[in-house]
């Protein structure tokens, strides 16, 4: 009798509760390449955002409001990127949103800006991505990475002279700027470059030209599903060159490829074994790869961020508030370790060069982050 | 020199693949006048049928590909029975043949695009994908057989428009259509025939390509616009113009980034066709044009 | 107003303009051109170069665009001049690729895929056009304009000049109309026109890319003309009206976006073929008689 009294109160408790106390969702925005050439990418990076949403809500959310994330995809494409902006900022009036890949993020960039919306990037790495206000980088712009691959390779292996296939787009041209530079630094010389499509598949006629031109070593400065297919049809056109790529190329297609097994690149941190990795393969089915720790580190900052910021502006929160949260808290601790906003707004981590081999990048150094 | 093989070499087997669907949609145009781009369609349809044949039915490979060009003639054949002769039957003009061309490689484009996703499919060739070395030039084995086949397809056509009745019922639609009819012949099977033919030449290619590089399903749109332009380039109503035409193209795609940057491969081969086009509209083979009326 | 429906109004205005345009080719001079797409995005990126990299603002781009608009008509009316029909479709289809081919590669202009970002909003006397709901009414002002000058041009003496020609151009020249002028005056018109576009998208979007300018563009806008009704001055304006409000209705169901697209996609396939068979000459096109078969 009286468990029956105490659930009648509690739901006229409830029933009477007004609805101001459930309090508005936090809405954030993910513009993510969800499908097309880089869906490895997307798997992973919705999957880490996913994930850390989940957490964060399970723990009872951000100051007290549920996390929602709003998934956009814009495969590529920087005008689905705007698009997709647009409606964040226009009608969901998102303070944050989650971006990824090089053009896109340039193009959302001013409307952000304009808008005083947080960008946070954990994909794209051309270096034009520094320097850009109410845009954050949590990962090192592909000229540290491009550093360092170009010391080992001319330094320790002793390659002096490069062919380059490059995809036509920001992040492609601008990593092949960066080789150039690099590769020259070291002693090294680019002998021909050749441009190709990202959702191109048939490299060929470049691959030929650039066999025609010698040298000892193919960069490739491209990323996504092409890469595979890029060193597939190398070998296929006898093309012997040992290649070389910085990390972005690592996903299943690519790492499985016959054709790109030998392959010297870098590797940015990223622990398999971690308890992350170990829950991320669980619920996906698929393993977890640094794109979905960089992802669940750009949720969980914002989070971070935001909670200062509501404290901060009592409950209230917006863009500028989340920015200065970022701005004044600088250090964030993350599953990789610190990761500290250098004031080009952009990160810097311990950069690993190895060889590609069954699948598996073989690591043969480590060089520790410039701070 | 090594290069200037390697890329002639490709570009015979680009050339090839742009032969097929240019001898089959000429032969179509010849005989019906339809703008069929539909036949962008059938391209994209072969290779998926190949690709279930293989993949989804477990059916052994050559068994599969035979399968799919006798369902993309049957298709070409359906789409001509069940949506341009009905149209014609119903007085449309040339224009709105086209314009419903248009919206049915549309719609089949992305009805394949949501059941297969827009990611190119891959499909098991074994040793087919075998290297093969001659002298500079590296190719594999189903290059060769794609250079191969449409010499063969294009014989067996040669062949049977000129020897066998059907054939020569076909020649006579396409140069006279009205004295045709005259004569007998029943137009709409002639058409049928048409497009059952020309859509068995443009599987083939879509097969092959398929097996390349995977099918996918919006490549059909730009085969079946440089089908067109091989069509005008040799000529149209010429079937060996046709065949040039597309080696044509291959060649000049491939031969003209030799010294040009190559990610201007394409308006190379179309700027060579709009200068082509306005210096020789007749193209190689074809007849003298006053005015090509739609 | 709901931010959506500004939106909506916003593209109905920019895709009148385009699909009248276009409708001065294909409905009134029997230019069937499937590279309109490639004009607008010549206009685009005049306004916007000339905006961001010679400090000209919406207004002197919109003036840039149409001017470069008008240029590139040459590349239209050319081939006009000797093939039309089928012919000339396959030649503007050549031209659509060559032109975008053009945009993707000439990055130190256009920056190629990356585009172009940071477009500067319009602005009249000092205020700001730089929401959705002040944008509507630049943008249909824009289409008014376009209206009221292809209705002067095409009922006026010119216009029974063009359909002369698009009839039967030997006869037309027989009886002594200059048919080069004729083409060459209409493309020039429907080029500066549909650059007009280009340049009202880049400054509303702030961004462009080549992706906004392919041939799948050049086929909708196409299709704007043909199920509005061609030779009906305000049937690209309904075309505009109905077709864009499509993908409006499928976002109302809540479908992923890879298969909202190719939905959306199969929509106006089918709608193409339907209206082959219901309804050829358009919503509001009058009826072409048929000369007997």
């Amino acid at each position: 009798m009286l468990k029956r009294i105490a659930l009648l109160v509690s739901l006229f408790a409830l029933a009477a509760t007004p609805a101001a106390a459930q309090p508005a969702p936090i809405k954030i925005g993910a513009i993510l390449p969800l499908t097309g050439s880089g869906a490895s990418y997307g798997v992973w990076m919705k999957g880490g955002a996913e994930m850390a949403a989940e957490e964060i809500n399970a723990a009872g959310g951000i100051g007290g409001r549920r996390l929602e994330v709003i998934y956009e995809d814009h495969a590529a494409d920087a005008s689905k990127a705007v698009n997709a902006m647009r409606r964040l900022v226009e009608v969901e009036k998102v303070p944050f949103t989650l971006t990824s890949y090089s053009a896109p993020t340039l193009a959302i960039q001013p409307i952000g800006s304009q808008n005083k919306v947080v960008m946070m990037n954990g994909g794209g790495q051309s270096d034009n991505l520094a320097n850009k206000d109410y845009l954050y980088n949590n990962i090192p712009v592909v000229s540290n990475e491009v550093g360092v691959l170009c010391d080992w390779l001319t330094k320790e292996k002793k390659f002096k002279a490069a062919v380059m296939i490059v995809a036509n787009d920001e992040a492609g041209r601008n990593s092949a700027k960066s080789f150039r530079e690099r590769f020259g630094a070291g002693g090294g010389k680019v002998l021909a470059e050749e441009q190709i499509a990202l959702d191109g598949n048939d490299f060929r006629a470049q691959l030929a030209k650039l066999k025609a031109q010698g040298g000892d070593l193919l960069f490739i400065s491209s990323y996504g599903r092409n890469v595979a297919i890029v060193a597939d049809q190398a070998r296929e056109l006898g093309i012997t060159l040992p290649m070389a790529a910085t990390s972005w190329v690592q996903i299943p297609e690519v790492l499985k490829s016959k054709g790109a097994q030998g392959l010297l690149t870098t590797r940015l941190p990223f622990n398999p074994e971690s308890a992350f990795a170990r829950k991320f393969k669980e619920r996906y089915k698929t393993d977890a790869g640094f794109f979905a720790v960089q992802y669940y580190s750009g949720t969980r900052i914002f989070a971070a961020a935001a909670d200062a910021a509501m404290k901060k502006n009592a409950g209230k929160l917006d863009g500028e508030g989340v920015k200065n949260a970022i701005e004044s808290i600088k250090a964030f601790d993350t599953i990789s370790g610190k990761l500290v906003f250098q004031p080009n707004h952009a990160a810097v981590m311990d950069i690993e060069v190895g060889v590609l081999k069954g699948g598996k990048v073989e690591v043969e150094k480590v060089i520790k982050a410039a701070q | 020199m090594d290069l200037v093989l390697q890329l002639l070499a490709t570009g015979l087997v680009v050339g090839s693949l742009y032969a097929l669907c240019a001898i089959g949609w000429g032969l179509i145009y010849g005989t019906t006048l339809h703008f069929h781009v539909a036949h962008g369609a059938v391209f994209a349809l072969a290779a998926y049928y190949a690709y279930a044949g293989q993949t989804l039915l477990h059916l052994p490979l050559p068994v599969a590909v035979v399968l799919a060009i006798a369902a993309a003639a049957l298709s070409g054949l359906l789409i001509d029975l069940l949506l341009y002769q009905q149209l014609e039957r119903r007085g449309a003009f040339r224009t709105s043949i086209f314009i419903a061309s248009l919206g049915l490689l549309i719609l089949l484009e992305n009805v394949l695009a949501i059941v297969f996703t827009p990611d190119p499919m891959r499909m098991d060739i074994g040793a087919l994908n075998t290297a093969v070395i001659i002298g500079p030039v590296f190719l594999t084995y189903l290059h060769i057989l794609t250079v191969a086949l449409t010499i063969v397809a294009y014989g067996a056509l040669m062949l049977f428009l000129k020897r066998s009745r059907w054939g020569q019922a076909i020649r006579a639609v396409s140069s006279a259509p009205e004295m045709a009819r005259t004569v007998g012949i029943d137009l709409k099977r002639v058409h049928l025939l048409a497009y059952a033919i020309g859509s068995a030449l443009a599987a083939p290619a879509g097969i092959l390509v398929a097996m390349d590089v995977g099918a996918e399903p919006f490549r059909g749109t730009r085969f079946v616009l440089l089908a067109s332009v091989g069509v005008i380039m040799g000529g149209i109503g010429s079937i060996p113009g046709a065949m040039l035409g597309g080696v044509f193209l291959g060649l000049l795609e491939n031969l003209g980034i030799w010294k040009l940057p190559s990610e201007w491969q394409s308006a190379i081969s179309f700027g060579v066709f709009l200068v082509f086009i306005v210096l020789r509209p007749r193209g190689f083979f074809g007849r003298t044009i006053h005015s090509a009326e739609i | 107003m709901t931010a959506y429906f500004a939106h909506y109004l916003v593209m109905v205005g920019i895709y009148t303009i385009l699909a009248t345009s276009l409708n001065l080719l294909v409905g009134y001079s029997g230019i069937f051109s499937l590279a309109h797409a490639a004009i607008y995005g010549i206009g685009a990126y005049a306004s916007a170069l000339a905006a961001l990299k010679l400090g000209l603002g919406f207004w002197g781009g919109l003036l840039v665009a149409a001017v470069v608009g008008a240029l590139a008509a040459a590349l239209v009316a050319i081939p006009s001049l000797r093939v039309a029909g089928d012919y000339y479709i396959v030649a503007s289809f050549g031209l659509q690729v060559v032109i975008l081919t053009v945009f993707i590669n000439w990055t130190s202009f256009t920056n190629g895929h990356a585009g172009l970002p940071g477009i500067p909003r319009p602005s009249l006397f000092g205020l700001v056009i730089d929401n959705p709901f002040k944008y509507v009414v630049l943008s249909l002002a824009l289409a008014a304009v376009t209206y009221a000058i292809c209705h002067r041009l095409t009922a006026s003496a010119f216009g029974r000049m063009l359909r002369a020609v698009r009839e039967d151009e030997i006869a037309a020249q027989a009886t002594g109309k200059n048919v080069v002028a004729v083409k060459i005056t209409i493309t020039t018109i429907s080029s500066a026109l549909g650059a007009l576009a280009g340049s009202l998208y880049a400054h509303y979007i702030t961004y462009i890319n080549p992706t906004s300018f392919t041939l799948d563009e050049s086929i909708f806008i196409t299709s704007l003309v043909i199920l509005g009704g061609t030779e009906r001055l305000a049937g690209p304006f309904v075309g505009a009206l109905i077709l864009l409000a499509v993908p409006e209705a499928l976002k109302f169901l809540a479908i992923p976006d890879t298969v909202a697209a190719p939905m959306r996609q199969i929509l106006y396939g089918a709608l193409l073929i339907l209206f082959m068979f219901v309804r050829p000459e358009g919503i509001l096109g009058r009826a072409r008689t048929r000369p007997a078969a």
